[in-house]
């Protein structure tokens, strides 16, 4: 991000952020700082599992909601790839397991299909499974 | 449903009829400057030839989607039916903060198509953000799960166009039941980037032709098995297809230089192929292909009997990139084919199979391993007039450089050419070394000085003793042997000691045979842990089968641990003999993972 904005010496606003959520942003760049910097091809890690989450990250994540999308998004504002995979892949775990009415509870997701459009895109979708 | 016809004027990508732009008011307003990443390495087992080269389109797919104007949730409404009713606005929970940009991001860190499926169900918008990821990639084990998916594409009032957001197909699975009537619908698709259709051996031309004609981005096309195909569909490949980069027709024997030729100049970023029993093929096939075709990597000539040394001259004279090059039984090939190459070196070149080119001498070896300096896999497998010098002069410059050596039938061999290869190629993994009769219980000794070795054949080396076998596993320093895989059928001279103490010292090993070695074929108590002869097999060979794979090995150890056991009073050296090596085992045991290379 830094590089976008070139040299400067006055303080960079981060409007989009707020206080308590770069509070969190830190610490977690804080603890990571002495990663090994990511690999060219590290998009192959970004198909993974959705369980490799290390543990540190796991309790970091261990948040509200609120703050955990927050995170999402100041992580995606701040271009911060690897605190953005850990945020995408604890909801992702979040998801797992579960019926479509139960992650419509779990984040308070209102169902704006008709009775007749959800019976057809189960319909339609009856072929997928795993492998 | 109400059928409008498309606004094309605000139309973000092409439109078909039927599917118009769904106003999406609260939704499209993201502006990430790091979209998520997707598709990029979806590397699957359904690719025959997997490569992060293949996925080139993906990241030009990727590249469009970051400078989109449009939102991929705008994409998505526009492969959608219409919405009957005025979307309502929804309280604004923490997830629906969300960019769709950044749902796809956490969708695309799911895996599991029935976790998707159940993403699917939860709302419009998590509808359109996860359908892409869904049917990117389709997978059913069973028929009747393909034939719904079918039904999903072929459906005109479908909730999506779905036969737009299939990219890689693989029906290998189903392939049994895959028929020219079940594949037509296929044709609806346009956007495929990989299909496998290995092994559906009841398709033809007519719904090939179809599919290929409306799928201009294919990267990749297994068609192995197909026995039926003809020039037809290859010249439908040809003629609409020129980003492929890797074709597998092996099997496809009908194909004859005519349409391979035309495939030749229009698909020029060809990087695999493979042409294996396609025995019509000639030498215009080949030297068509070097010519046109500067980026193969791999080529596979299998039992392309016509070709002659033009075209592996051809070959190496005008792909230099060329890294895997296989002419088994090419049988016209002469030592020529190699004689007669410029003196400049492919480094890149790491496999070369020549199994069966029964012309070849020690001549092609020594020009081969000099202009080939860094061939990892050579196999010369059945070349018959092979002698020690082929490898005491030639084979050892390649030095750690090999892991892979097959001299299966090159009878002429002795344990002197196998005591220098052990000193120079101390890196090999993978030995064949199956009817070499000539080689004594010294070449096996030899043999035990390689610290990776892995598979090793000695299948009808009958001068072989236990001697041989039980200084081939020992190791020095306490180390477990590395030997997982060992063919020693018809070393009619093994006893069940020998193959104890193997089965004992090597605790990695899944595939011991012993077909022929009446000591254990005989053995009711010994076959019942065999896997079964395969169904061509007459009586007398069913009669000598004896393989034990997998959980079989396993059964057999205990087995003979427990025989040993039993009798152990009246062999005091043997039980002795037992601890020791079950001490050794498990010391190995924790170092076992370290020793991975």
């Amino acid at each position: 991000m830094l590089e976008d904005v070139g040299e400067v010496t006055e303080a960079i606003p981060i409007p989009n952020v707020n206080e308590n959520v770069l509070k969190k942003v830190i610490e977690w760049c804080e603890h990571h700082k002495g990663d090994p910097p990511a690999q060219a091809d590290d998009d192959s890690d970004s198909r993974k599992k959705s369980s490799d989450i290390d543990e540190w990250d796991q309790k970091f994540m261990q948040v509200d909601q609120e703050m955990l999308f927050e995170i999402i998004l100041a992580a995606n504002y701040l271009d911060i790839k690897p605190l953005l995979d850990v945020g995408c892949k604890t909801v992702a775990n979040m998801i797992k397991g579960k019926s479509p009415e139960e992650i419509r509870k779990t984040f308070n997701i209102q169902n704006d299909f008709t009775p007749d459009e959800e019976e057809q895109i189960r319909r339609e979708n009856e072929w997928a499974e795993d492998r | 449903m109400a059928r409008q016809p498309a606004p094309l004027s605000i139309a973000p990508v092409p439109l078909d009829a039927g599917y118009v732009i769904v106003d999406q008011n609260s939704t499209s307003n993201s502006s990430s400057s790091s979209s998520p990443e997707r598709f990029t390495n979806d590397e699957g087992p359904d690719c025959f030839m997997s490569n992060p080269d293949d996925s080139h389109s993906s990241i030009a797919e990727l590249t469009d989607f970051r400078n989109m104007t449009v939102s991929p949730i705008e994409k998505m409404a526009s492969l959608r039916k219409p919405h009957p009713h005025q979307q309502q606005q929804q309280p604004l929970s923490p997830v629906n903060r969300l960019p769709p940009e950044l749902l796809i991001a956490i969708f695309s860190k799911i895996t599991s198509l029935v976790v998707l499926k159940a993403c699917m169900l939860v709302s419009r918008q998590w509808a359109d953000c996860s359908v892409e990821l869904l049917w990117h990639r389709p997978h059913f084990g069973e028929f009747t799960k393909y034939e719904a998916m079918v039904a999903a594409i072929q459906d005109e009032n479908a909730f999506y166009k779905y036969s737009q957001l299939i990219k890689r197909l693989n029906l290998t699975p189903i392939s049994a039941k895959a028929n020219d009537g079940s594949m037509k619908p296929l044709g609806l698709c346009t956007k495929l980037e990989r299909l496998t259709l290995t092994n559906c051996v009841n398709l033809t031309d007519s719904p090939l032709m179809d599919i290929l004609g409306s799928n201009p981005r294919i990267q990749a096309l297994d068609m192995s098995q197909l026995y039926n195909i003809t020039d037809l569909s290859i010249d439908v490949v040809a003629r609409n297809c020129p980003r492929l980069q890797g074709l597998n027709v092996a099997g496809c024997k009908r194909i004859t230089d005519v349409s391979m030729v035309s495939l030749s100049k229009n698909c020029k970023f060809l990087r695999r192929l493979k042409l294996n029993d396609c025995n019509l093929l000639t030498n215009s096939t080949v030297i068509s292909l070097a010519e046109n075709c500067p980026q193969l990597l791999e080529v596979d000539l299998h039992k392309c009997h016509n070709i002659t040394d033009e075209s592996v001259l051809h070959m190496f004279n005008q792909l230099r990139q060329l890294r895997e090059l296989r002419l088994a039984y090419c049988d016209l090939l002469t030592d020529d084919a190699f004689l007669k190459l410029p003196n400049r070196t492919y480094e890149l070149l790491r496999i070369l199979d020549l199994t069966g080119c029964r012309l070849l001498t020690d001549q092609s070896v020594n020009k081969i391993v000099s202009v080939a300096p860094r061939l990892r896999n050579l196999i010369l497998a059945k070349c018959e007039n092979i002698t020690d010098r082929a490898v005491t002069h030639s084979i050892i410059k390649l030095g750690k450089n090999l892991h892979y050596l097959h001299l299966g039938h090159c009878q002429h061999l002795t344990d002197r050419a196998v005591q220098a290869l052990v000193r120079h190629c101390n890196r090999i993994r993978y030995i064949d070394l199956a009817c070499c009769t000539l080689l004594t219980d010294q070449a096996v000794c030899h043999l035990a000085g390689l610290p990776k070795l892995r598979r090793i054949g000695l299948v009808k080396c009958h001068q072989i003793t236990d001697y041989a076998i039980q200084t081939l596993v020992r190791r020095t320093n306490d180390a477990p042997c590395p030997l997982e895989r060992v063919h020693l059928s018809y070393c009619t001279n093994l006893t069940v000691n020998g193959i104890h103490d193997l089965i004992k010292s090597c605790e990695r090993l899944t595939h011991l045979s012993l077909t022929g070695v009446d000591v254990f074929y005989s053995r009711k108590d010994f076959t019942q842990f065999c896997r079964p002869p395969p169904e061509e097999f007459n009586e007398h060979q069913r009669e000598v089968f004896c393989v034990f794979s997998g959980s079989g090995v396993e059964k057999l150890r205990r087995h003979l641990s427990a025989e040993r056991a039993t009798s152990a009073g009246d062999h005091p050296f043997y039980n002795d003999e037992d601890d020791d090596t079950q001490e050794m085992e498990d010391d190995g045991e924790a170092g076992t993972d370290g020793v991975e290379d």
